[in-house]
């Protein structure tokens, strides 16, 4: 049996999608159905961070979460980021400070991020905060402009 | 991976019956996830029915006097964002935080890393420190078990057949300690762990050690060492000598026996030292 419809809200828009594999993951769901390449896939074992979503606004790795698991949330990826407050503050944090390389794991540090400042913002110490974004790996080890940017999206929600 | 049926039951009930109605070794279980996909990728397990629990009302925590009750179904963010947990038991916050990352707590269960029973759990040790235990479901009814009966080794469980984790409950919220040894500081697995609670009800330590196979144990022989509530270094040092020279440590892939018996005397000095008794 294979339930038949699963609905999410993605970025907003309420999304009704078919035919939907059982073993499906949600990272797969947004690449190769909706379209939304912003996501990457890193490692695939919840490892790497480069896959993290906003589920009902909670920081989540699509690649460990199956799709009808999610059936009835709320994603909200790196391409609807920029309308949420907190996201579009990151994401200026991210520009000012030159925050990436190659640009492989930003997506996730980004929606990392903005998770974890809309669950704690500034009462989250920041050397807490900065341990909670070691869910993220950069390849490029470029974590000092990344810090620079955690640090400074924090400051700014004050 | 092949496809499977996926099934969300509302009520316990539905869930025992739909375990039931399917052979052992052709049903899964999924809470958070975070362990089944992996399972499922490599080819361990090839069920042919999931059985959700996201639908059940067991995303719960309860306090009642000095005892805390988890629903196996609440994420693990969500039990170490419990304003109470971090003041009131130190060492479980410890060693929630331990577990994965953010996004993955966000994911995980307390009842799915039981139900997994890794030899490097960072619960299971804190869980048999605090005297915790686990309240089951199935076709004969209820039951309770202590987490040391619960679990048995490495993805072993005295769960039966048809059964499910509905809750864990923790006795009494005791001063307590998390430490452990890896590679990487954050998101990443014990080569070697302690765990430590001192009882304000008997005056007595608990003493946990994990990250070795079988299973995460208890070792009684350095909780007598220990003594009272104000341990001296004396006393420390024969838990700790007790510890690395007597419990039954061993090497497996992630790190050799030698390496875990000299980690096991820093880490029981530390998380005794850790231990705020009284100041809860």
């Amino acid at each position: 049996m294979t339930p038949s419809e699963i609905q999410l809200r993605v970025n907003g828009r309420p999304s009704r999608i078919d035919s939907v594999p059982t073993d499906e993951r949600l990272l797969d769901t947004l690449r190769w159905r909706l379209g939304l390449k912003g996501t990457k896939e890193g490692c695939r074992t919840g490892m790497c961070g480069a896959c993290t979503v906003l589920r009902d606004g909670r920081g989540t790795l699509s690649c460990l979460l199956l799709t009808h698991e999610a059936d009835g949330a709320s994603i909200t990826t790196i391409e609807g980021i920029g309308s949420d407050p907190v996201g579009r503050r990151v994401l200026d944090a991210f520009d000012a400070a030159g925050a990436l390389q190659c640009g492989y794991c930003t997506p996730g540090f980004v929606m990392a991020l903005t998770g974890l400042l809309r669950e704690g913002g500034r009462s989250t110490p920041v050397d807490e905060m900065l341990e909670d974004l070691g869910g993220n790996l950069c390849r490029c080890t470029g974590y000092a402009t990344i810090v620079r940017a955690a640090r400074s999206a924090r400051e700014e929600g004050a | 991976m092949p496809a499977f049926d996926l099934v969300a039951p509302g009520t316990s009930d539905e869930a025992i019956a739909e375990l039931r109605a399917s052979d052992p070794g052709e049903v899964a279980v999924v809470a958070g996830g975070t362990d089944l996909l992996f399972d499922l990728d490599d080819g361990r397990i090839t069920p042919r029915k999931v059985v959700s629990l996201r639908r059940l009302p067991w995303r719960t925590l309860d306090w009642n006097g000095p005892t805390l009750t988890v629903g196996s179904t609440l994420p693990l963010r969500e039990l170490e964002n419990d304003p109470e947990l971090r003041r009131r038991i130190p060492g479980l916050y410890a060693a929630v935080r331990a577990v994965g990352s953010v996004a993955l707590r966000h994911q995980a269960t307390l009842g799915g890393n039981l139900g997994r029973s890794a030899p490097a759990s960072d619960l299971v040790p804190m869980l048999l420190a605090l005297d915790a235990e686990v309240d089951l479901v199935g076709p004969k009814g209820e039951r309770r078990l202590s987490v040391d009966r619960f679990v048995i080794g490495s993805r072993r469980t005295a769960l039966a057949a048809g059964e499910l984790i509905r809750s864990v409950r923790i006795p009494e919220a005791r001063p307590s300690a998390y430490l452990l040894q890896r590679v990487r500081p954050f998101h990443d697995i014990s080569h070697m762990a302690v765990a430590v609670a001192f009882s304000p009800t008997d005056a007595r330590w608990r003493v946990a050690v994990a990250g070795f196979p079988p299973r995460p144990l208890r070792f009684p022989e350095a909780e007598e060492a220990l003594g009272g509530s104000t341990p001296g270094a004396a006393d420390i040092a024969r838990a700790a000598e007790a510890l690395a020279t007597r419990a039954p440590i061993v090497a497996d892939k992630r790190a050799s026996e030698e390496y875990r018996r000299q980690l096991v005397r820093p880490l029981l000095a530390r998380a005794i030292a850790a231990t705020r008794i009284g100041d809860r």
